[in-house]
């Protein structure tokens, strides 16, 4: 499952740019919340950071190329926490989900989704709603419906099967 | 996508429902940086909960509770107790009662207590108080909004009525009611509210109380 482990030689700097914004992207939003305007900002210099440090050759192939991306993308991030509010010491806990919402795509997308869970069977759609809406544990959500826990992450794991049927259809 | 399970992916949810803690979310974290299978489904994950976060109002919906329909004729029963004068004193005599418990009395309190948490956690000071709808109202609020406390705060906002109606976060001190969930609130019913503050670090800072505010019955 692990990328394989790639040789500093071997690196092709577009590919990994490509492959790579859209995780560093996912990090920096939940680190910092969408509603950040700088988030995008930050990103940018995560990148340019990579491609600097690769040329001058600071990736020796020690660690992955993914872990030394997060390595910088978290210092990065810490840095910019620092500068707005020169008092925290750690990372912070993530603050929101990024938003799949931010443009017309994923908007209709959102949409087709919200549409397809109201079409599950009630059973499916109960254990998203007290999982993921109310966000009760496993073992909460287990209890309230008198099933075990295991049932639980079944009907979680086949509601999103279904979803991904009737979203592609 | 490969069928083989990692086994990271246990802690998909727990990681986008913020349930990790630190050495667990770094390594959870430094893992989809080396993993696509994991970042495809995350992604897929994120977009799943957040839609179920911004929509959930609207698609958990539930059918109208039968009891209501006995509310009318209830009402006119106790309507037809008084006379349209009678009925007038009530309404000022409630009205003092409330100016005096919401307007007065507060006036009295004495400033809220002060807490630490730990050494690195600022002082928050005084505890969240919430500005508005804190009464009733009119029509479904557009928005609500509370009090400041302290710089780069992340507020969680609840809205129940006999459960959970609406959450949502947000850095600023005031939210607006997306329309679907405006759609849930009718005229007559009871609504409370209530917001809990969180530290950059996620450490909860504060809880307001909960507030009852009702949606004034239409003429």
């Amino acid at each position: 499952m692990k990328m394989v482990e790639t040789r500093p030689s071997e690196l092709n700097l577009d590919q990994v740019v490509e492959k790579y914004r859209p995780v560093v992207s996912f990090k920096v939003k939940k680190s910092l919340g969408t509603q950040t305007p700088d988030w995008e900002d930050v990103v940018n210099e995560v990148i340019t950071q990579v491609i600097e440090k690769v040329k001058k050759g600071e990736f020796r192939g020690e660690s992955s190329i993914g872990t030394f991306i997060y390595t910088i993308t978290s210092r990065r991030i810490v840095d910019f926490i620092r500068q707005k509010t020169k008092v925290l010491k750690g990372i912070p806990e993530p603050a929101v989900l990024p938003d799949p919402c931010d443009d017309a795509e994923s908007r209709e997308r959102a949409r087709t989704l919200a549409e397809a869970i109201k079409k599950l069977k009630p059973k499916f759609r109960e254990v998203l709603d007290l999982y993921y809406y109310q966000e009760l544990s496993r073992d909460e959500v287990a209890q309230r419906l008198g099933i075990s826990p295991r049932r639980v992450s079944e009907r979680l794991n086949y509601a999103q099967k279904l979803l991904r049927k009737m979203i592609k259809q | 996508m490969s069928m083989k399970k990692c086994k990271f992916e246990d802690q998909i949810d727990n990681y986008l429902l913020n349930r990790l803690e630190g050495g667990d979310r770094d390594k959870f974290e430094e893992h989809y940086f080396n993993c696509t299978s994991c970042f495809e489904k995350m992604e897929e994950r994120n977009e799943l909960i957040a839609t179920i976060k911004t929509r959930g109002a609207l698609i958990f919906k539930e059918e109208p509770m039968p009891e209501r329909k006995s509310f009318v004729p209830a009402f006119e029963k106790v309507y037809s107790f008084f006379t349209p004068r009678q009925w007038a004193t009530a309404a000022i005599s409630a009205a003092l009662i409330l100016v005096a418990v919401f307007g007065v009395l507060p006036q009295f309190k004495r400033s809220t207590p002060l807490f630490y948490l730990s050494e690195n956690e600022a002082v928050r000071g005084e505890s969240l108080s919430l500005i508005s709808p804190i009464i009733d109202v009119r029509t479904a609020p557009s928005s609500f909004e509370w009090r400041q406390l302290g710089q780069d705060v992340e507020y969680k906002i609840y809205v129940y009525n006999d459960k959970l109606l609406w959450t949502a976060s947000t850095r600023q001190t005031k939210i607006d009611v997306p329309e679907d969930v405006k759609l849930l609130m009718v005229a007559g019913e009871k609504y409370s509210w209530q917001v809990k503050a969180f530290s950059a670090k996620g450490t909860l800072i504060a809880i307001s109380s909960k507030v009852q505010f009702q949606i004034r019955a239409t003429e």
